[in-house]
């Protein structure tokens, strides 16, 4: 194609490029439209009567930030706070490597990887509640699945009261959740691996990189956004999470594991609204600051 | 001299192939029992009696019995729950794979003023958590008319399994060269075709992650189907097993039992899906 | 106490089983004689009547409120839709439909939930004709369920019309106990510890008491009071949590920690966790509504024959038991309010009400109904409830029952001050200190 520098061409290439801002647009708008139809009024009633006085059945007055204050005081507030934090981080850590692990280890060809990929799946396969509940029952000190293998099998003869030690709760929570939450880490990184050439694995072992080198100059650039992705979703989901909590300890022994969503549940079964919604709203900030941080790495490469 | 050396090596691939293959499936194994026995527990559980659940706690029913799925299935109509959750889950996972690749492919392939905006926009869906948020998306739902439908269900789902949906194809497009949609464009095809013919296919893996996981999302959903769903017809599972508990004593052979049959569709999914993820669907398409 | 009858299984079963029948065989015929009950034939209905249920633990109970609604709305030419729902769950389903202004035409609900509904206006509609008119009918109504569902203050009138009423009782088991030597059921908490220690040999735990952030664990709070503690003051208004007399009632939790007589998790417990102990054989004592009872008759009848019940044992400033009222209301907006005032009063004519209580776990709310054949003294977990609405406290006494005790009793504010004793290692006054100084802050939010 000869190329001319001449008028026609700066013409067809504004058009070009216009053309592709109205396609991104165009293809981008069902989720547009129903994200912001359906979610984007609930976000921000939610933080608009965080600022109000509004119960069930009364809109209430605008208060500004008394909800907010009324927060602080309650001795469970900084309680939350931390767990929140040791929650997120200690899961987000644990999941990554078992997920990342057990998706390198059922990437290979070996036999029956069909079968244990698909049971590896089996921690979702029920609603999150009838999971929960099962742990609990799990945790039992007498009784309790955990606690008869245990001392049925010698490897502590006596019955650990998990739920209800402080020591014990927040791990006992953590490790149910990861349970839970594990097989959302495996498959999204199993597909990601997908992506890698076998060539380029080849081309580096030819060129005489070990294991770990390979891992890191084939596999991870090509799972990193994948990996970052993953990541955010998780914490966001695991900092909104509340069924874990709930049924495990309802926030105790002595807010030993109390979370924001507990908080705000209780809130909410007295009806207040706008105490419950200051109580999601105190975490947004957070979380909106991660969202931004995460999705500026994914998008640099743009 | 070549030979020798060239077979040395073949050997010691052959060892270390062998070692990492035991290796693997000894993990393999091992992570996959301890992942699998509350599972386990599940079962047997459900195959107990309740006097036995309570009384004498073990790692193996003394008596078994069915009554448990006998009652789900004869007495509270699992089967419907089962059906709903199909319908709902089906609809929302194919309706969600389509808009949000078209979102994805938009967001990695185009360039356009707000798109930073544009994708991190759909992500603050998941900032609040629904235990807040039922009740604004309730007032919504009866503005709408769709209270106590599954059409409502479907929609509620499909907001919030799009965020998700969007973000992971964003990362698995990415994973995929430009060169080859570009190729396909030079060669004739329009955009729209290169995401069919090229960046779909070689990015099924992904999609059946995804198709996973918004599957997995809607059927195992319970507060926003508690408050919009009033009928008995049209519960979907995760109610059906929520309305085996009435008060403050759990019925758990029925719930076990319930539990159980649900997962089983669910097995079938991940089965399906992960033969989607093969590796090699890249391989072989850009040499040169 | 007419409560040492040794109950013998045949004779409960007897009663279950005669109960079951009536419901089921002469099920027709009481269907029949209520449909000789027509409502007035001006009723005009537009549209559904919808009525939401709170499902209890006794199917059959569940299922003839269900089928008699059903039935009325055919007799009558009404239209009507029964949902019936989880109590855990009513609260959020009854704020998501109050918002959305798609509130059914009639719901029952517990006291926490009346009061909330009733303290907001245009809510919930005024029922004084139909409150009077049911009491005059049957007896009066008994007066813990008069006092405590009285709306007046707040909404200028009745709006929940009582149809059954729930309270704790003490179930124990009778058979260590008795080898123990105890036959008696104790009568202070002092006593209930001291007989908690005898039987005590784990996996067999004591003291079945939940002191965990859930409604069990507001039992505690009856205990508090029953030490002369106070929550607030009489005017509702200032918080006196910290005191001698709670003083007193912490050293009594901190005694029985220490002697190890509380199971394991006790702490953690959800709502379920001292049922799972009892029927697990692993508590000798716990605080039941009665469900218990109903899923030992059931599903372990060794269990069954070996419990025995008795009221909550009484401190140092007498017994606090409270006798929770169960409403039905009917919304303000409803668009067929005739319709739903005729469903509710019909709901409490006598023969439904006798059906109903036999195989429900409620206690009478009208004076006529201590004649039912559910109360004369067989089912020994009915005999209870009897006494405990005739005998039992208003719930909250001594403190008033206002919208900033049940926030106060919402957010478990006494269950964690014993959680912060016995598992942070608090000592009183910081405990109390903390509970004086969130209570406060939650009366404040209702000045």
């Amino acid at each position: 194609m000869a190329h001319n520098p001449t008028i026609p061409e700066r013409r067809s290439r504004m058009t070009f490029s216009r053309r592709q801002a109205l396609w991104g647009y165009l293809l981008a708008l069902p989720a547009i439209l129903l994200v912001l139809g359906l979610v984007a009024y609930p976000f921000f009633y939610a933080i608009y009567i965080s600022f109000t006085s509004r119960v069930v059945g009364n809109p209430g007055e605008w208060i500004g930030l008394d909800n907010f204050r009324y927060l602080k005081t309650s001795p469970s507030f900084t309680r939350s706070i931390r767990n929140t934090i040791v929650l997120v981080l200690v899961t987000d850590v644990a999941k990554l490597g078992i997920g990342l692990g057990l998706a390198l280890l059922v990437n290979q060809n070996i036999k029956g990887r069909g079968i244990f990929r698909s049971f590896i799946m089996l921690p979702w396969a029920m609603p999150g509640f009838v999971a929960f509940l099962t742990w609990r029952v799990l945790y039992q000190p007498i009784g309790g699945g955990i606690n008869l293998v245990l001392t049925q099998t010698g490897i502590h003869p006596e019955v650990i009261d998990w739920l209800g030690q402080k020591s014990t709760a927040m791990p006992a929570v953590i490790i149910a959740t990861v349970w839970r939450g594990f097989p959302f880490w495996f498959i999204s990184f199993l597909a990601a691996l997908q992506s890698v050439k076998p060539d380029l694995y080849e081309a580096a072992r030819v060129d005489g990189a070990n294991g770990w080198r390979r891992f890191w100059s084939v596999t991870w650039p090509a799972i990193r956004p994948v990996v970052l992705v993953t990541t955010l979703l998780s914490s966001i989901w695991t900092a909104n999470s509340f069924e874990n909590i709930y049924l495990l300890t309802q926030g105790g022994p002595s807010d030993a594991t109390m979370v924001f969503p507990v908080l705000a549940y209780f809130g909410m079964q007295t009806q207040r609204l706008g105490e419950a919604a200051a109580v999601s709203v105190a975490m947004v900030p957070v979380l909106a600051i991660l969202v931004i941080v995460v999705t500026s790495l994914m998008q640099e490469e743009d | 001299m070549a030979t020798s050396m060239r077979s040395k090596r073949e050997g010691s691939i052959r060892r270390t192939n062998l070692l990492t293959n035991v290796g693997t499936y000894v993990v393999l194994i091992l992570v996959v029992a301890i992942a699998l026995f509350p599972i386990y527990w599940m079962v047997v559980t459900s195959l107990k009696l309740p006097r036995e659940i309570y009384r004498m706690p073990s790692l193996w029913p003394d008596v078994f019995t069915s009554r448990n799925y006998r009652s789900l299935i004869q007495e509270e109509d699992f089967l419907v729950n089962i059906k709903n959750s199909f319908i709902v889950a089906t609809c929302v996972t194919s309706i969600s794979l389509v808009i949000s690749s078209f979102a994805a492919y938009s967001l990695v392939r185009f360039r356009y003023r707000f798109k930073g905006l544009v994708g991190r926009i759909i992500l603050f869906a998941y900032l609040t958590p629904t235990s807040l948020l039922f009740i604004p998306l309730s007032i919504l739902i009866a503005k709408l008319n769709l209270g106590n439908s599954l059409q409502g269900l479907i929609l509620l789902y499909l907001t919030f399994s799009l965020p998700l949906s969007t973000w992971l194809l964003q990362g698995y497009f990415r994973g995929v060269p430009r060169e080859l949609e570009e190729q396909a464009m030079v060669d004739g095809s329009t955009r729209l075709g290169a995401l069919f013919r090229i960046l779909l296919p070689l990015s099924a893996p992904g999609l059946a992650a995804v198709a996973v996981f918004t599957f997995t999302g809607a059927w195992n959903e319970l507060l926003l189907a508690l408050i919009l769903i009033s009928s008995e017809s049209k519960r979907t599972v995760p109610l059906g097993i929520n309305y085996l508990i009435t008060s403050d004593v759990l019925p758990w052979g029925t719930l076990m039992a319930g539990a159980v049959i649900s997962s089983l569709p669910m097995m079938l999914l991940y089965f399906v899906a992960q033969r989607f993820m093969v590796q090699g669907m890249t391989s072989g398409s850009v040499k040169g | 106490m007419t409560m040492n009858n040794r109950i013998t299984r045949r004779r409960v079963l007897g009663t279950s089983v005669a109960g079951a029948a009536a419901v089921g065989l002469a099920g027709s015929r009481l269907q029949e004689s209520l449909a000789a009950r027509k409502a007035p034939s001006h009723i005009q209905a537009s549209g559904k009547v919808t009525y939401w249920g709170g499902l209890i633990f006794s199917d059959e109970a569940n299922n003839l409120l269900s089928e008699t609604i059903t039935k009325w709305g055919e007799d009558n030419g009404v239209e009507t839709e029964v949902v019936m729902i989880n109590q855990n769950e009513t609260n959020q389903k009854v704020s998501a439909a109050v918002e959305s202004g798609t509130m059914p035409d009639a719901l029952d609900m517990g006291l926490d939930l009346l009061l909330l509904l009733s303290s907001q206006k245009e809510i919930l509609a005024p029922l004084d004709d139909l409150y009077t008119k049911i009491g005059d009918a049957q007896g009066g109504w008994y007066e813990s369920m008069a006092a405590s569902t009285d709306t007046t203050a707040i909404a200028g009138g009745r709006t929940g019309i009582p149809f059954g009423a729930s309270g704790n009782l003490i179930l124990r088991r009778n058979d260590a106990l008795s080898a123990a030597g105890f036959t008696a059921a104790p009568a202070t908490w002092e006593e209930m510890v001291t007989q908690a220690k005898a039987v005590q040999a784990p996996p067999l735990y004591g003291l079945g008491l939940a002191l965990s952030n859930v409604g069990d664990g507001n039992v505690q709070m009856s205990v508090l009071q029953s030490y002369g503690g106070r929550i607030a003051d009489d005017e509702g208004k200032t918080v006196t949590i910290k005191s001698d007399a709670t003083r007193t009632y912490l050293q009594w939790v901190k005694d029985a920690w220490d002697a190890g007589i509380f199971p394991p998790g006790n702490t953690t417990w959800d709502g379920a966790g001292d049922n799972q102990a009892y029927l697990a054989g692993q508590a000798a004592f716990i605080a039941n509504t009665g469900s218990v009872a109903i899923a030992a008759r059931n599903d372990d009848p060794e269990l069954f024959e070996a419990t025995a019940y008795s009221p909550l044992p009484a401190g140092p400033n007498g017994i606090i038991s409270p006798t929770n009222p169960n409403v039905r209301a009917i919304s303000a907006k409803s668009a067929n309010m005739d319709a739903a005032k005729a469903l509710v009063e019909f709901l409490s004519n006598p023969e439904f009400m006798a059906a109903y209580f036999n195989v429900a776990i409620y206690g009478p709310v009208l004076k006529n109904q201590a004649t039912f054949p559910a109360y004369n003294g067989e089912n020994l977990i009915l005999a209870g409830l009897l006494d405990l609405v005739s005998n039992g406290t208003p719930p909250g006494f001594p403190d008033k029952y206002n919208t900033a005790y049940g926030d106060f009793s919402a957010n478990f504010i006494v269950p964690k001050m014993v959680q912060r004793v016995v598992i942070d290692g608090y000592d009183f006054d910081k405990a109390m200190d903390e509970a004086q100084t969130q209570g406060q802050a939650i009366y404040d939010k209702y000045k």
